[in-house]
């Protein structure tokens, strides 16, 4: 009888203990590092800019990088171009709509082909990406570095904690996500190539 | 009167390269905020910060010249009246 209440509760400690191994990073930023640059280059015109308006949350075991599990969000009022009439049409209801689509999201739905070594970890991401309201999956390679303790340095000592930073580049088409599918093409690039770097920090309570 | 016209597209057309030169010689779009890359020195995640600004662009420079064009046209159009009102 002893014997079976040992093994039960060292079972359940084991449980625990491994769920105590996943840590939730938070994404959202109020630094306004996180970012995803996107870049479209058309024979005519070749489109550059960036958004900073990232949330999400993401659940890592740097013991475990395959189970991570999570969504990132991106605000589409959040992207940037260095023309402001350029980035009033890309918001506008002729494009991405952001007064209808407010947000641009990637939820991550399987890890595969996992590659440690040490704090950084290779991994390829599938997960259903959201642009314009229309969702399709997607695979990307994704590189992620576990920091723990390093939320002090970027806090300057007021939060102790760990950081996740990510670092992805993908290629996506708009007309996949019914972005004016063939027009334009000349000027607006059917291939838009995708740069996100990120940051989640996990405060220690 | 089209003396003044000719000085004043050529002053103008100088003026808007000068601009455009002074300005970074952009040969995209006209800008009207400033990107500046930035490093988050804990996470080495580069950044891009925005700040108004006015960088010229092809489209400024070209609607410039097409200005100068059309008052060099204007002083052109006035010297050929004054001929045929001289002439009549």
């Amino acid at each position: 009888m002893t014997k079976r209440i040992l093994t039960t509760l060292s079972a359940v400690a084991a449980l625990a203990s491994a769920h105590a191994a996943d840590t939730t990073f938070d994404f959202k930023d109020p630094k306004g590092v996180n970012n995803v640059v996107f870049k479209l280059d058309a024979p005519l015109e070749s489109i550059n800019g960036t958004a900073n308006g990232v949330s999400g949350t993401i659940t890592f075991d740097p013991e475990n990088p395959g189970a991570a599990k999570g969504k990132i969000v991106v605000q589409t009022s959040s992207l940037t171009v260095t023309n402001s009439v350029m980035q009033e049409h890309l918001q506008g209801p002729e494009w991405l709509n952001a007064a209808k689509n407010p947000e641009i999201t990637f939820e991550i739905t399987k890890i595969s082909d996992v590659e440690k070594d040490g704090a950084k970890t290779e991994v390829d991401v599938t997960g259903n990406f959201t642009l314009n309201g229309i969702t399709k999956e997607i695979k990307a390679d994704a590189k992620v570095t576990y920091l723990p303790g390093k939320l002090g340095d970027r806090t300057g000592g007021k939060l102790q904690g760990d950081l996740l930073v990510i670092r992805s580049e993908f290629e996506i088409k708009r007309s996949d996500f019914g972005i004016k599918p063939g027009e334009y093409a000349d000027k607006v690039s059917e291939t838009i190539e995708l740069h996100l770097s990120i940051a989640g920090s996990a405060p220690k309570k | 009167m089209k003396r003044f016209f000719y000085i004043l597209a050529v002053v103008s057309a100088l003026a808007i390269i000068g601009t455009w030169v002074a300005l970074g010689s952009n040969t995209g779009w006209t800008k009207t905020k400033v990107a500046t890359v930035q490093v988050d020195p804990v996470t080495e995640i580069e950044f891009t910060e925005y700040r108004e600004g006015f960088v010229p662009g092809i489209d400024f420079l070209g609607a410039g010249l097409v200005g100068s064009v059309v008052i060099f046209g204007v002083g052109f159009l006035l010297s050929k009246l004054t001929t045929k009102k001289t002439k009549l």
